[in-house]
């Protein structure tokens, strides 16, 4: 059995939970970021900040969470050097206190079986981050210990599962929907460094439940997962028993090491954090909705409705400026078979080549020529093929290029190569003069294939031929000015 | 020259027959003659500054403006922040910590034109009634330099009743401003909860307390009142609430005010204050005023251990932070435990360690739904009691049970002590507003009467409280 409690900081609220300095600390000289509040000097007073209570509320409706009244704000005491007032305001139910959220379910997509999954929710809960304890070299081996406060007091949201994740990779799955779920609704940013960690709960039949914490990423998430359960049970089919503990899991050697026995059960001292008042659950619920319409669930039953495939919904739901390019080329009258397939598999694996940044908007083409190029695909004018090697490579590389700095240039002077394939398939030709009507289309073939990289027409290029043909046959020699009106008359 | 209050400096200082500056030098003759008998001062700020700051003031008279409290000199409580002057709660374990701000309170007194003069002496951490547990020494009551003069805020009040400040400031968690009024013949108010910024105070119990003004007389405390209560929005316990008008309020006519007496608040105090209170109530009662002896709070006895319990448990919460690693005391050893077990230890007085030990244990897995939880309960029910009382009328009783006791009387048994509190710690359990003023003297000592009203009626007490004062004369006495 494996349950999740997933720490995800919102990077994205501006400030931190209870003062003004900034929720993302990164770059920062160490110490910067901070002032009496989020050092906890003895008078300075917590003042929770409204957006990241809107967020976690937000992620409560998302999950369905039965809400309390008011949220009510818990001290949880334990002596750290990083932690300023040596007590975490926190959220717990239980002792007075109570958390955004009491209990919920999660619903969330596995691409590798393309199916829904749910898992439910214990607890959500929000709190302060604690700040950063450096060393030099190892902890053992370092002299000192360096406090960094700039993370104390950026805003996290706790979410603790019940035990009910199946697999190693179904818990990657939730953890990484979660993480789309914070995105989307404009809380955080998953790809700082540091923005989410995860304390795994692992237990296999006949053991007792470990506690695998400090995994930081959803790679490392699955390792960890598979190396605990793989452990677990070599050490019962040895005969050997799994006690309760906490491990660490060390994403260099990809084990988990013990951290610490659970025979000394902790003492938190939970009590109301009197320095604030409850907190209405009311207006919170009121300012929160707006966000939970763009739930990336709804997002994908959006596009599933077109008859897309939900894997490729998923796809473009995975990348944020890839859905909203998306949507925007469907307002712009885009088909929406035809956008999937360009932004979800064909332009999203270029850009994936390039290295390009997938969530960076600017690495995404404007809606107006996705749009334009599938309406040309839907025309007849261009084969979807011709779009996906001539246009799509160029948009890859220049996102910014307008529809006709991308379509593949029509050729206007057919006749070179019709002239060029008369000359090399002398037999095609003898035998189409000799009333084999079927040696044309190898002709014409045979001009497309020399055209290669440009957009040719096959009926021009048929009616081409046959009148080059008729007139050699008359024994004249046509320089085609009639062919060059009909191609240029398709722009 | 000594001046009987602040209202009277005010009025010299608008009319400019009286200079700040001169007024500081009064002060500072006061100071020279009483406070090395009295000690009531931690931290005397520097003189010179404190007369250019007299100078500032000045100017700003002399430009016209007229701001609240201009030239008044004003004593903080050393649990307050200021970023000018040590800050220490009477600790051994803040001496050196100078806040990188200020509190609310001390921000407001100074855009008012007040002028502070020093941090003044308190039991450690605001835990104790007497100020003799300060880390640094007792304060000596000026009445009777044999005796207390009440904590936790004694030296706000032995400085107020020596003629060392027109103004103080001090905390009230469960008497400790009301307390020391009464045996220094001084006035103190503890405000309705969330009238007041604790935004700088020094945290002891959260939920109860209040940073409270302290004066010679009953308008003096309105108008410090006045300047620092309303809405902070660095303190997200304070009310919506625009700051009081209490010092403009019209006088009450007696027969418009009426007092209970419920006897839990005045049984179980000694004869002679008992006597004294009720001499007064007739004398009131003369006046117009009415008065009920057919009252009662039945939970009141409980008021005490509920207080404790609950001031405890937050007392042990805040103290946490105090662990070597922020503030300049540090008590260094190999490691972080033992570093923080030994800042602990050294930093620490007897009386702190037992409250928080006591107050561990009262949030404790296993004893936390005994303790904390049931008292947290019978709170809801005394606060329920006490605002079902004042909606009728308001309620009169003792402050202290006794008299001021001699130094050393009390703090050999914690129990004796903690009962100097009883009457007391209702108003800070219901979040109601108390005054207490000076009732009469019993052999040389003063007596206080306490008073508390509905939340946010402070302008009721206030007019009671100066009624008092017609009745009693005693306006303005200093020892």
């Amino acid at each position: 059995m494996i349950g999740l409690e997933v720490h995800v900081q919102m990077t994205e609220t501006g400030t931190k939970l209870f003062c003004d300095c900034r929720s993302n600390y990164r770059g920062m000289e160490p110490n910067t970021n901070v002032c009496p509040v989020c050092l906890g000097l003895p008078g300075a007073l917590p003042v929770p900040r409204r957006r990241p209570l809107v967020f976690a509320t937000a992620l409560s409706m998302l999950m369905v969470c039965e809400t309390p009244p008011a949220m009510i704000f818990t001290r949880k005491h334990y002596f750290y050097p990083d932690l300023p007032k040596d007590y975490q305001i926190t959220q717990y139910q239980g002792g007075g206190g109570a958390p955004v959220c009491l209990g919920g379910r999660a619903r969330y997509y596995d691409p590798d079986t393309d199916e829904w999954r749910e898992v439910r929710i214990r607890r959500i809960n929000v709190e302060e981050d604690p700040g950063r304890t450096e060393y030099e070299g190892s902890i053992t081996s370092s002299e000192a210990a360096y406090v960094d406060y700039n993370r104390s007091g950026v805003p996290l949201v706790e979410v603790v599962t019940e035990p009910e994740l199946r697999s190693p990779r179904d818990a990657r799955r939730f953890v990484e929907y979660l993480l789309l779920m914070m995105e989307y609704i404009g809380a955080t940013n998953p790809r700082l460094e540091g923005a989410f960690r995860v304390d795994a709960n692992i237990s296999v039949r006949g053991g007792e439940r470990v506690e695998v914490k400090n995994i930081g990423s959803t790679v490392d998430l699955e390792r960890a997962i598979k190396y605990e359960l793989f452990r677990q049970e070599k050490l019962i089919s040895q005969g050997g028993a799994v006690e309760r503990e906490t491990r660490g899991w060390d994403p260099a050697r990809r084990l988990t090491k013990p951290q610490r026995s659970k025979e000394t059960e902790e003492e938190y001292l939970y009590f109301p954090e009197p320095d604030i008042p409850p907190i209405s659950m009311k207006e919170l619920v009121i300012e929160a909705a707006p966000l939970t319409l763009r739930d990336p669930a709804k997002y994908m039953d959006v596009i599933t409705a077109r008859g897309i495939p939900r894997r490729q919904a998923w796809s473009i739901v995975l990348y944020r400026p890839a859905l909203s390019l998306y949507l925007k080329s469907l307002d712009k009258g885009a088909d929406p078979l035809l956008a999937a397939r360009m932004i979800a598999v064909d332009l999203k694996g270029l850009l994936k080549k390039l290295n390009a940044d997938l969530y960076g908007a600017s690495s995404w083409p404007s809606p107006d020529v996705i749009a334009g190029l599938t309406r040309l695909v839907r025309s007849g004018d261009y084969s979807y093929d011709e779009i996906k090697y001539n246009s799509l490579p160029k948009l890859a590389l220049n996102p910014s290029a307008s529809l006709s700095d991308v379509l593949p240039p029509r050729s206007n002077n057919i006749e070179d190569a019709v002239e060029v394939v008369i000359a090399r398939e002398r037999k095609a030709v003898s035998d189409f003069i000799n009333g084999k009507p079927e040696a044309l289309d190898y002709l014409v073939g045979s001009v497309l294939k020399m055209r290669r990289g440009y957009a040719v027409d096959p009926k021009l290029v048929r009616k081409v031929l046959l009148s080059r043909l008729t007139g050699a046959q008359d024994g004249h020699s046509n320089g085609g000015d009639g062919a060059d009106s009909t191609a240029n008359s398709r722009s | 020259m000594r001046r009987a209050t602040a209202s009277a400096v005010l009025e010299g200082i608008f009319s400019g027959s009286l200079s700040p500056e001169e007024h500081v030098m009064e002060i500072y003759d006061n100071i020279k003659k009483w406070e090395p008998k009295v000690k009531g001062f931690i931290t005397l700020l520097d003189e010179e500054a404190v007369l250019r700051r007299a100078k500032e003031v000045e100017s700003l008279l002399k430009d016209g403006k007229r701001p609240p409290l201009a030239g008044l000199v004003v004593a903080v409580k050393d649990n307050i922040s200021t970023k000018f002057a040590p800050t220490t709660a009477g600790s051994r374990m803040l001496s050196g910590y100078v806040p990188p701000f200020n509190a609310t309170t001390v921000e407001r007194l100074l855009a008012a034109g007040a002028i502070i003069i020093g941090k003044t002496n308190m039991d450690e951490f605001a835990m104790g009634s007497t100020t003799e547990l300060s880390a640094f020494w007792p304060t000596h009551n000026p009445w009777d330099l044999e005796r207390v003069p009440g904590g936790s805020s004694g030296g706000s009040a032995a400085v107020l009743a020596y003629g060392g400040a027109d103004l103080a400031l001090g905390s009230d968690t469960g008497g400790s401003v009301r307390l020391p009024a009464a045996y220094t013949a001084t006035v103190g108010l503890k405000p309705t909860y969330g009238l007041v910024s604790r935004y700088g105070l020094i945290p002891y119990a959260n939920s109860l307390e209040q940073i409270s003004p302290m004066a010679r007389s009953v308008k003096d405390v309105a108008m410090l009142l006045d300047v620092v209560s309303g809405h902070d929005p660095f303190d997200a316990t304070t009310l919506n609430a625009g700051p009081t008008r209490t010092s403009s309020v019209a006088p009450e006519d007696p027969s418009k005010l009426s007092i209970c007496v419920p006897h839990e608040m005045i049984d179980g105090s000694d004869p002679p204050v008992r006597s004294t209170i009720l001499k007064l109530l007739d004398r009131l009662e003369a006046e117009g005023v009415k008065v009920s002896y057919d009252a009662s709070l039945p939970s009141a006895p409980d008021a005490l251990p509920v207080y404790y319990t609950i001031a405890l448990a937050e007392a042990a919460s805040n103290l946490a932070r105090y662990d070597g690693k922020l503030y300049p005391f540090v008590v260094l050893r190999p490691n972080y435990t033992e570093t923080v077990t030994s800042t602990r230890s050294e930093g620490f007085g007897r009386e702190v360690k037992r409250r928080i030990l006591l107050g561990v244990m009262a949030l404790s897995e296993g004893y936390r739904d005994e303790f904390y939880v049931a008292a947290a309960k019978g709170r809801r029910i005394i606060r329920d009691e006490v605002l079902g009382m004042t909606k009728k009328c308001i309620i009169a009783g003792a402050v202290s049970p006794a008299p001021p006791p001699r130094l050393g009387e009390r703090i050999s048994d914690p129990l004796k002590l903690y009962a100097l509190d009883v009457y007391t710690v209702i108003a800070n359990l219901a979040g109601v507003p108390s005054l207490a003023v000076p009732a009469g003297f019993y052999d040389g000592l003063p007596l206080g009467v306490q008073f508390m009203a509905s939340p946010l009626e402070e302008g009721k007490l206030m007019a009671l409280g100066q009624l008092v004062e017609d009745v009693t004369g005693l306006r303005g006495v200093m020892a």
